[in-house]
C-alpha cells in the first residue's frame, strides 16, 4: 500500500501520492490561498506532513484521500493563521461565498456524471447552510469566527453546518 | 471522566471534518476519536463528501511544473519518521526506570509519595480513586525525564481486564498545548491519547501495550502529534 511504503522511507511512492491527488490538492490549496506561490509553498509542507505522519495512518479510519484532503486544509489554515496577512484573509472571505464557484472545476479530474451529481447535491442545500459551509470549507473560517463576522447567533451556525453537511453527506455518501 | 465514558460528540462532527471547531474543542474531539471507532466512521463519511465537493469546487490551476520533482526530491535519502532518533534516545533514558513492576497491593505506597510532595489532601485522594478501582494487575511507575516540570509525577496501571490507563500528575499545559501519551514499539512511537488537563489525571491508552514497550509522557500541540515533537517528561518501560 502507498502509504505502508512512505512510511517506510519510500520517496518514490510519495510522488505516486502526488500523481493521484496533487492536481485536486493543488487546486483547492489555490482556492483557499491568496496566490500560487502560498499553494505552492503549502502543498510542499502538506506532502511533507504526510511523509511524517505515514506510520500512523490508519487504514480502517478512512481514506487515503481524505486524509491527504485533511492534511492539506489543515496546512492551509494553520498559513492563514500564522503567515496570511489579514486583508489577504478579507478577500478570502468575500470570495469564499459559493461552495462550487462557476467556472472554476477542473474537468480532467473527474467526470462529468460524478461532477453534475456533486453540483445537484451542493444547489439543493438552502442558501444560509451553503454558505457557512462555503466560509467554513474554502475560507477556513471556525464557527465563532463565521458567527462574529457574519453576526449570526453561534447555535444558529453551528445547526446550519451541521445541517448542510448532513445532507451533503446523505447525497454524496449514503446514495452512492 | 473522559469524553468516551461521557457522550459522543456527534454534534460536532461536521464541523471537526470541516476544520470548523475551535481549537478547545477539536482537541476534544480528535482525543475521543482515539478510541471511538463510531465516530470515526461517522466522520469518514463526512470527509468523503467534502472530498467530492473539494474535487468539483477546486480551483482550475496548473500546478507547478517541477513541484512533483521537488517534493520526491527532498525526501529521497531522508528517514521517514524523525521520531526514530527521539526513541532511540528515549531507550537509554528509560534503561533504568524507577522502580518497575509494583504490585497493586503497593499502590498505596505511590499514593503517599504523591501527596507527600506538596499537594492538596484532594488531589492526593484523587489518584487514590483512580488506582482504587485496580482488582488485579500491575502499576509501573514512568521516571521524570530531564525536563520534567517539577513534581511531575505519573504512573502506568495495567489492570487484569480492561485498557492500560496512565495516572498523571501534572501542571496544565501552556495555552495551545497538549499532554500526549505514547507507547513505543521497538523504534515506533504511536500516540496514545491527549489531555488537556493539569493536577492529578488519567489517560487511558489508546493504543496496544506489550510487554516490552516505553511508555512515555510529551508536551504536544494542542491537536495532538503523530510523531513525537518534544523530548518525554515522564517514561517507563513495560
Amino acid at each position: 500500500m502507498l502509504v505502508e511504503r512512505i512510511a517506510r522511507g519510500d520517496a518514490e511512492a510519495l510522488g505516486e501520492l502526488y500523481d493521484r491527488y496533487g492536481r485536486v490538492a493543488f487546486g483547492m490549496l489555490y482556492r483557499m490561498l491568496p496566490g500560487p506561490e502560498a499553494a505552492e509553498e503549502v502543498a510542499q509542507d502538506a506532502f511533507h506532513a504526510v511523509w511524517r505522519r505515514a506510520g500512523s495512518f490508519r487504514p480502517e479510519r478512512g481514506a487515503v484521500r481524505t486524509w491527504l484532503l485533511a492534511i492539506c486544509r489543515n496546512a492551509a489554515i494553520d498559513w492563514r493563521r500564522t503567515r496570511g496577512k489579514r486583508n489577504e484573509r478579507e478577500v478570502s472571505m468575500d470570495s469564499a461565498g459559493e461552495l462550487l464557484a462557476e467556472g472554476k472545476v477542473d474537468e480532467r479530474v473527474l467526470d462529468a456524471l460524478a461532477a453534475e451529481r456533486v453540483r445537484k447535491a451542493v444547489a439543493e442545500l438552502p442558501a444560509e447552510q451553503r454558505d457557512v459551509l462555503s466560509l467554513a470549507f474554502w475560507g477556513g473560517y471556525s464557527q465563532s469566527e463565521i458567527a462574529a463576522r457574519t453576526n449570526t447567533p453561534l447555535g444558529t451556525v453551528k445547526s446550519r453546518v451541521r445541517l448542510g453537511m448532513t445532507k451533503l453527506r446523505q447525497r454524496l455518501v449514503d446514495e452512492r | 471522566m473522559s469524553m468516551t465514558e461521557e457522550r459522543h460528540p456527534t454534534e460536532d462532527l461536521a464541523a471537526y471534518a470541516l476544520g470548523a471547531l475551535d481549537e478547545s474543542e477539536a482537541t476534544a474531539v480528535a482525543s475521543h476519536l482515539e478510541t471511538c471507532d463510531r465516530c470515526a466512521r461517522d466522520l469518514a463519511q463526512f470527509e468523503d463528501a467534502l472530498y467530492e465537493a473539494a474535487v468539483v469546487g477546486a480551483a482550475r490551476a496548473e500546478t507547478p511544473r517541477d513541484l512533483r520533482r521537488r517534493i520526491v526530491l527532498r525526501h529521497r535519502g531522508a528517514r521517514a519518521v524523525r521520531a526514530t532518533d527521539w526513541s532511540a534516545r528515549l531507550r537509554e533514558w528509560v534503561a533504568r526506570p524507577v522502580p518497575l513492576a509494583i504490585p497493586v497491593a503497593l499502590a498505596a505506597l505511590l499514593v503517599i509519595s504523591f501527596a507527600a510532595v506538596g499537594t492538596a489532601r484532594r488531589e492526593a485522594d484523587t489518584y487514590a480513586q483512580a488506582l482504587a478501582g485496580v482488582a488485579d494487575g500491575r502499576i509501573v511507575a514512568l521516571a521524570p525525564q530531564k525536563n520534567a516540570p517539577a513534581e511531575a509525577r505519573g504512573a502506568l496501571v495495567i489492570p487484569r481486564t480492561g485498557d492500560p490507563y496512565l495516572v498523571l500528575k501534572l501542571s496544565g499545559p501552556p495555552t495551545g498545548k497538549t499532554w500526549e501519551a505514547w507507547v513505543i514499539k521497538g523504534q515506533r512511537p504511536i500516540a496514545a491519547g491527549l489531555s488537556g488537563s493539569g493536577g492529578i489525571f488519567t489517560i487511558v491508552l489508546s493504543a496496544p501495550l506489550d510487554a516490552g514497550d516505553v511508555v512515555a509522557v510529551t508536551l504536544e500541540p494542542s491537536a495532538g502529534s503523530s510523531a513525537p515533537t518534544s523530548d518525554p517528561v515522564l517514561a517507563g518501560s513495560t
